[in-house]
């Protein structure tokens, strides 16, 4: 039974995102956009115009590129089903490469930001619901309201004022590290890991300290949805018979609110992995600020450079990471509630 | 008896006269709103034109008072620069408070496009069930599944940085979590008791649809509306932010943080952290009366 239902959801979201890339594809040839301008300028003679035409590709028939694109056309430039992403129009490299390069930021970012978040949420979400309609409660309650609804662009501007320019306790916004040093031999991407395995501590430490701005920006904006959810299913879960039993019983209160803790972390598990696919795209403004380079300043490159491959690739790519991420907790959600299987 | 289907508007007064936060919320939002009339017309400077006074700090805290009766008493020159001028030489609190006129009208306006588009669409899907409107079902899915902020920024930058441009690609991102919504709640009342009345007394499916099931099934999408609005002010902002939103001179929230940013890491913050403020209580205020509404909605 749990096999067919992975089947049956691997099946749906490959058509989804088929439906996807053929949607994108389209809806970026429908704006009036013209890339061959931007890219050799509003002053090209006619010529240079449609020679770039030519090189894109542009001048063929929009079906011949969607063929290209789907990898139906191998003889001409590989494709998707040949696990190819396609050639920048700008970079003139694979987007493949560009993407394994900045991918690996935003997942890290957004990774550590989680790792915070929950670190720091569960607890509180925990302690709102086991105080119902006290002071305490009604505070947990606005502070998630609060951190939910907040531009987290200006509070990182803001951490940078506070913790850069007054404090002097956190390093410039300008990149994953300082200037000065050097990166180590990228090996997953990710510089924390890549520093533990060239075993440069120094390295490590110093990313670590550059990304904790960013990482607490996005913390706090998480923290919000968080302790909502936790502090809601808690409550529904402390509300059930098993707990009222428990509590019969007389087991310690601590243990009972372990218990209870368990029965609301399943349900909370869908909308902790609708949140990470969120903050994929969501990083974009964070990114930006403090320089990163991840995926989502890369797709703001691309978007202003009329970078049409890069545009397709990047919605893509997260799309495909959150049904995967979604399948994921599915699977793990269904694994402890066989229920949902069936 | 009391009818469920029209939202009476003594539910939208707070229960307990103490609610302190959401009469925050009300007090927010309905300035927010006044400020979207009015807001262009009542600063002390024109908010699209630049002064002589570059990079100017606001007055410290204790300045205030004093600058304030001079002003009142119109011995000064010139109005004072309340939160200071920005590197170009803007006042920043003309263009905080003309502001809303852009960010929520884009987003109120965003939002009722999509609101009509997807209670209509969710209507028939959600009332006619068959194999065209499963397939708009699927549509509406892959739509969703697209990462919000980067099909709104490809949608702007592609289309061009107009206002227009920017309300359609909101409707377009928002529309269906409406769709979805109504739906399902169409779903939910035509099978209840009054739409069998109603179709004993010879009505129409098709007028069914629309008088009866409809109003019946507009509450959750309303109830949506007011946290997407505070959601869609932050996309807007965001959008300026990255430079594929509406274009400066605009006064608008997140492109006056963004002309900031590069100069809150020299220690000049006014230009930045007052718009800042301006948004993160605007979405707040939104987010209060949807929580609000939402909780009356799930009492009764």
């Amino acid at each position: 039974m749990l096999f067919r239902y992975i089947a049956k959801r691997f099946a749906v979201g490959l058509l989804q995102l088929i439906g996807l890339t053929i949607a994108v594809f389209f809806l970026i040839r429908l704006l009036p956009a013209d890339p061959v301008s931007r890219l050799v300028g509003m002053n090209a003679s006619p010529e240079a115009y449609a020679q770039a035409a030519k090189q894109l590709g542009v001048d063929r028939p929009l079906l011949a590129q969607l063929a290209t694109y789907l990898g139906f056309q191998p003889d001409i430039a590989p494709g998707l089903l040949q696990g190819s992403l396609g050639v920048s129009w700008v970079t003139g490299s694979t987007i493949t490469s560009e993407i394994a390069t900045y991918l690996p930021v935003t997942i890290e970012l957004v990774t550590l930001s989680f790792i915070l978040a929950l670190a720091v949420a569960v607890p509180i979400g925990m302690f709102g619901a086991l105080n119902p309609g006290g002071k305490a409660d009604k505070g947990v309650f606005v502070y998630s309201l609060f951190a939910g609804s907040q531009p987290e662009f200006w509070w990182g501007l803001l951490f940078v004022y506070l913790f850069f320019f007054t404090l002097g306790i956190a390093p410039a916004p300008l990149g994953r590290l300082s200037p000065m040093s050097s990166p180590p031999d990228a090996v997953t991407g990710f510089m924390t890991i890549d520093a533990l395995i060239a075993g440069q501590l120094d390295i490590f430490v110093e990313a670590l300290h550059h990304l904790m701005l960013p990482v607490i920006t996005m913390a706090f904006i998480l923290s919000g949805p968080i302790i909502k959810m936790v502090r809601q299913n808690m409550a529904r879960a402390l509300q059930s018979d098993f707990v009222l039993y428990a509590n019969c019983a007389g087991l310690p209160k601590e243990r009972v609110a372990r218990y209870a803790l368990r029965a609301a972390m399943a349900p909370s598990m869908t909308l902790i992995g609708i949140l990470y696919g969120f903050m994929l795209s969501g990083a974009v403004l964070t990114e930006s600020v403090f320089a990163l380079g991840g995926i989502g300043q890369y797709s703001i490159s691309a978007v202003l450079a009329y970078d049409y491959p890069a545009i397709q690739a990047v919605v893509l790519v997260i799309t495909a990471i959150s049904l995967v991420v979604y399948l994921a907790l599915d699977l793990i959600h269904a694994a402890i509630d066989p229920r949902i299987a069936f | 008896m009391s009818r469920p289907h029209t939202l009476d508007t003594a539910d939208l007064l707070p229960r307990r006269r103490r609610d302190w936060l959401f009469a925050l919320g009300v007090t927010i939002v309905s300035t927010v709103v006044v400020l979207a009339i009015v807001g262009p017309y009542v600063g002390p400077y024109d908010p699209t034109m630049t002064t002589p006074n570059v990079s100017m700090p606001p007055p410290s805290l204790s300045e205030i008072p004093g600058l304030f009766g001079a002003w009142v008493s119109g011995s000064l020159e010139a109005p004072p620069h309340w939160m200071g001028t920005d590197a170009s030489g803007f006042d920043v609190f003309s263009r905080v408070i003309a502001a809303p006129r852009t960010d929520l009208v884009i987003a109120l306006v965003a939002n009722g496009l999509s609101l009509l588009v997807g209670v209509f669409l969710g209507l028939i899907a959600g009332y006619y069930r068959n194999a065209a409107t499963e397939l708009m079902m699927r549509v509406s899915d892959v739509m969703q599944s697209f990462p919000v902020f980067i099909s709104a920024m490809v949608l702007v930058a592609l289309a061009g940085r107009s206002t227009t441009n920017i309300v359609i690609a909101l409707a377009f991102v928002y529309t269906p979590i409406y769709v979805r919504l109504t739906r399902a709640e169409v779903m939910s009342q035509k099978v209840r008791g009054f739409v069998e009345a109603a179709r004993a007394l010879g009505n129409t499916e098709l007028s069914i649809a629309i008088r009866h099931v409809l109003p019946n099934s507009l509450t959750p999408a309303l109830i949506q509306a007011s946290v997407t609005i505070g959601f869609a002010i932050l996309l807007t902002a965001g959008l300026s932010f990255v430079g594929a939103g509406v274009r400066p001179p605009t006064p608008e929230w997140g492109l006056m943080i963004s002309t900031g940013a590069n100069q809150i890491i020299l220690g000049e913050w006014w230009p930045s952290v007052f718009p800042g403020i301006a948004i993160s209580l605007t979405v707040f205020g939104f987010a209060v009366l949807g929580n609000a509404l939402e909780r009356r909605y799930d009492a009764s």
